[in-house]
């Protein structure tokens, strides 16, 4: 998935020169090829974020095509302010990329975690929102994202879990893309990470659809309501809070358009407490599998339906 | 004096403010006094404007002190890019004209008013005209209090570091923040020497004298100094009017018809005994 960022990001500048990197100071490796094939579109802003966008906005407001790197414990929390007055006020083409999302970094610590990030950018006015769950739709939002000129933050979460599409999907701003089809009770939508698991879930609720949410702002009613119509219980997955994600995004279209039960797999509202491996943190947190299969199961033997 | 040498007259320029102040019963009277002369100089002398406020290849004004915002609301009126009625109805329901910098507002380059963010964008058009090679400056205009904000500092950090030549600070030091003294709330020390220390080529000047303002600027503009530059201009918050000078009551204080009319009296006063 990584790979499949670098090779959409080099591709893009090499085929566009007012497309510039800028990092704050991360990246290791992982700009190497883009720092060989287009060195005069790379710059290393320094542990300086604000600046960094502040930068960002004027190189946007010249004309040039920013892209602006961090982890996304510091893009955009640390720098919410500059996102909302600086970017998206004037509607600037800059693309954020958010990495290590969710609880990646599980061994240094809440300063490294972000599952707040989706909640915080949900009530910017004009950003866009993109979450790819695969190596696929890693370079379908990329695409996306460089077709589009507006605030955009990319999401990169836990990145190695291998593929769900077996081919790039076609993407869509709002729209919901099918991954497994089925017209059982429950339905499952999951975003990042958590579309690895959700397939895996669905195995155990036979006739149980899988969609997956790429592109969380926007995020289309009737692309909901459609994924939802035909079952009688929605569960969603994310590796973010609880409060605000997709989770919520899609009980507020729900409630509104087609109210249904809703069950939202999240980070409860908490911090990470102790130390430990990604998987560790995934189980403190109640989102590997059997935990999740355990909310499930609760959420479904609640609502009559074994 | 010329035509051209007329116009923005610091004179006429309080009495635009005032006039928006009074009619908008807005704050930040003061904020925008100080930095009068700054505006006039730069508005007149030395910013290259083109075809107009979205011409892209126009000098740039940064307003990062959003909250001296009239005064540069007074120099677009006299432009012509503002009109009559934009300083008549200034700050009533349903006009475009804010109570800080909006970059929506045709002239001016980011919004402002949450301290700490224009220098920054500033620096960003800065590096993205030396990197087309267009010969646009950048003029950023920021408050000494504002210097209180860490986001300046990692922007001159970037500024020397990425040798943005194209990019003149001017700081209006009033010497005034929100609460009282910036040297008694956040002692900036010399803010000279920290531009220095930080790899700027700087200089101090009166603000208020603007044949020293416009020497300074066209000296640090043409000089070959391999980064960015910048001037603290030392201000008087409220300049211009007694009862308004080194005041920072007037930093929040609203007119009322009396004030209006003895402001007004003051500038007619100081305009009679000015050559003309």
């Amino acid at each position: 998935m990584r790979n499949a960022f670098s090779k959409a990001l080099v591709a893009a500048a090499e085929a566009d020169e007012r497309i510039l990197l800028l990092t704050g100071d991360h990246g290791y490796a992982l700009f190497d090829d883009f720092r060989h094939r287009v060195p005069g579109q790379y710059i290393n802003a320094g542990i300086a974020e604000q600046n960094m966008v502040g930068v960002a906005a004027g190189l946007a407001k010249a004309g040039f095509r920013p892209v602006v790197y961090a982890l996304s414990a510091f893009i955009p929390i640390r720098v919410l302010e500059q996102i909302k007055l600086d970017i998206c006020c004037e509607e600037l083409p800059v693309l954020f990329i958010g990495d290590g999302a969710g609880v990646v970094y599980s061994t240094l610590g809440v300063s490294h975690q972000s599952t707040e990030d989706i909640a915080a950018l949900r009530a910017v006015p004009q950003v866009r929102i993109l979450s790819p769950g695969d190596a696929h739709e890693m370079k379908a939002t990329m695409e996306l994202a460089f077709a589009t000129p507006a605030p955009v933050y990319l999401r990169m979460g836990k990145s190695d879990l291998g593929p769900v599409h077996s081919a790039q999907p076609k993407l869509e701003w709002g729209k919901l893309v099918s991954v497994r089809s089925g017209a059982g009770p429950v339905v499952f939508i999951a975003t990042g990470s958590m579309l690895n698991l959700a397939v895996k879930l669905a195995g155990d609720w036979p006739g149980s659809a899988v969609w997956s949410a790429p592109s969380l702002k926007p995020l289309q009613a009737e692309s909901v309501t459609a994924a939802c119509q035909g079952h009688r219980l929605v569960v969603t997955l994310e590796e973010h809070n609880r409060i605000g994600g997709l989770g919520g995004a899609v009980a507020e279209i729900l409630s509104q358009e087609q109210p249904m039960p809703v069950c939202r797999i999240g980070v409860p509202d908490q911090y990470s407490e102790l130390c430990g491996s990604y998987s560790y943190l995934m189980k403190e947190h109640g989102l590997d599998l059997d935990s999740v299969r355990a909310q499930v199961m609760a959420f479904t033997k609640k609502h009559s339906i074994a | 004096m010329s035509a051209v040498s007329a116009a923005y007259t610091p004179a006429n320029l309080r009495r635009t403010i005032l006039r928006m102040a009074y009619s908008g019963s807005t704050v930040h009277i003061a904020c925008a006094f100080s930095l009068v002369e700054i505006m006039a100089v730069l508005y007149r002398q030395h910013l290259k404007l083109g075809s107009g406020p979205g011409d892209p290849e126009r000098d740039y004004l940064v307003l990062s002190k959003g909250h001296g915002v009239m005064a540069q609301y007074a120099c677009l009126h006299e432009l012509g890019w503002l009109s009559e009625e934009h300083i008549r109805d200034y700050c009533t329901d349903g006009t475009p004209l804010k109570g800080l910098s909006d970059a929506d507002v045709p002239g001016l380059e980011v919004n402002s008013g949450s301290l700490g963010h224009g220098l920054a964008v500033g620096a960003g058009l800065a590096l993205g005209a030396l990197r087309k090679g267009t010969g646009q400056k950048v003029y950023a205009v920021l408050g000494d209090g504002e210097c209180n904000e860490g986001s300046i500092w990692e922007t001159i950090l970037f500024a020397a570091h990425f040798r943005l030549t194209n990019l003149l600070v001017i700081v209006d030091a009033n010497g005034f923040q929100a609460m009282g003294p910036t040297a008694e709330i956040m002692d900036m020390g010399s803010l000279e020497q920290k531009f220095v220390s930080f790899g700027f080529e700087a200089c101090t000047v009166d603000g208020h004298d603007e044949a020293e303002l416009d020497e300074a600027i066209s000296r640090l503009v043409k000089s070959s100094f391999p980064g960015p530059r910048a001037i603290i201009a030392r201000t008087v918050k409220g300049k211009g009017i007694s009862f308004m000078e080194g005041s920072n009551l007037w930093h929040y204080s609203r007119l009322n018809e009396k004030t209006y009319q003895d402001a007004l009296a003051e500038l007619e006063k100081a305009q009679e005994g000015a050559p003309r």
